[in-house]
């Protein structure tokens, strides 16, 4: 596995665990009754943040880990491979252009629910909703460029 | 209209000019090694940059690297 591919399982692991977490909260608010817009922009915060921080993070534990492990594999000095050359680009266009498709369906999907006479909170939850999930599916169809090839 | 595929001889190549490695040409051309690999594997094809970067690495005309196969829809043909 590339130094690319590992950045990319690692930011798929974290932006599914950002999901879920995401989605046992709004159903944790909804069961209790306590699903408001104070509760709802809170939430907003704790994602973006946590989207954020975790990513930095985790790119450096992954640089990090990759050094060492291949330090200890060929006991000569590591050398990582983050350069991105053509390929990496071109995979990684067409991650983004996946992204941007879900996300602007999503968003089209969360404001019609406003159309649709909802409250502007269900409009608001989608909308990160379709934003982490774009950020999924971006991340799954990159994987696949790297593996499958094109 | 048909389908096209391009095939590559660099495997060969980097065995006959002493056995080059996939990192020694990766560090040549300016791609990663995974980027040779996948060339090597004919899972990607590319750009004609970067193609002619290869060809002059191992000193040689562009042809002698890469070929153009056409798959007819009705028939195959090989284009060398």
């Amino acid at each position: 596995m590339s130094y690319q591919e590992k950045n990319i399982t690692v930011s798929l692991v974290n932006f599914v665990l950002i999901l879920g977490f995401y989605l046992f909260r709004v159903f944790q608010m909804l069961q209790s009754g306590s699903f408001n817009s104070t509760n709802v922009f809170w939430l907003w915060g704790i994602i973006i943040a946590l989207a954020v921080i975790v990513t930095i993070v985790a790119t450096i534990l992954t640089h990090i880990g990759s050094g060492i492990i291949q330090a200890i594999k060929t006991r000569e000095e590591p050398r990582i491979e983050d350069i991105q050359d053509e390929r990496d680009q071109f995979i990684d266009l067409r991650g983004t252009k996946v992204t941007y498709l879900v996300s602007s369906i999503g968003s089209f999907l969360s404001m019609l629910t406003f159309v649709l006479g909802q409250p502007p909170l269900v409009m608001f939850t989608l909308l990160i909703f379709f934003g982490v999930l774009a950020q999924i599916l971006g991340d799954i169809s990159r994987l696949y460029l790297y593996r499958k090839g094109f | 209209m048909g389908k096209g595929h391009i095939r590559n001889h660099i495997r060969k190549l980097r065995f006959f000019h002493n056995e080059m490695t996939q990192q020694q040409l990766a560090d040549q051309v300016g791609v990663t090694r995974q980027t040779i690999i996948a060339m090597e594997q004919e899972k990607y094809s590319p750009s004609l940059e970067l193609a002619f970067r290869i060809a002059r690495a191992f000193n040689v005309p562009l042809e002698e690297v890469f070929s153009y196969e056409f798959q007819d829809e009705t028939n195959i043909r090989k284009d060398s």
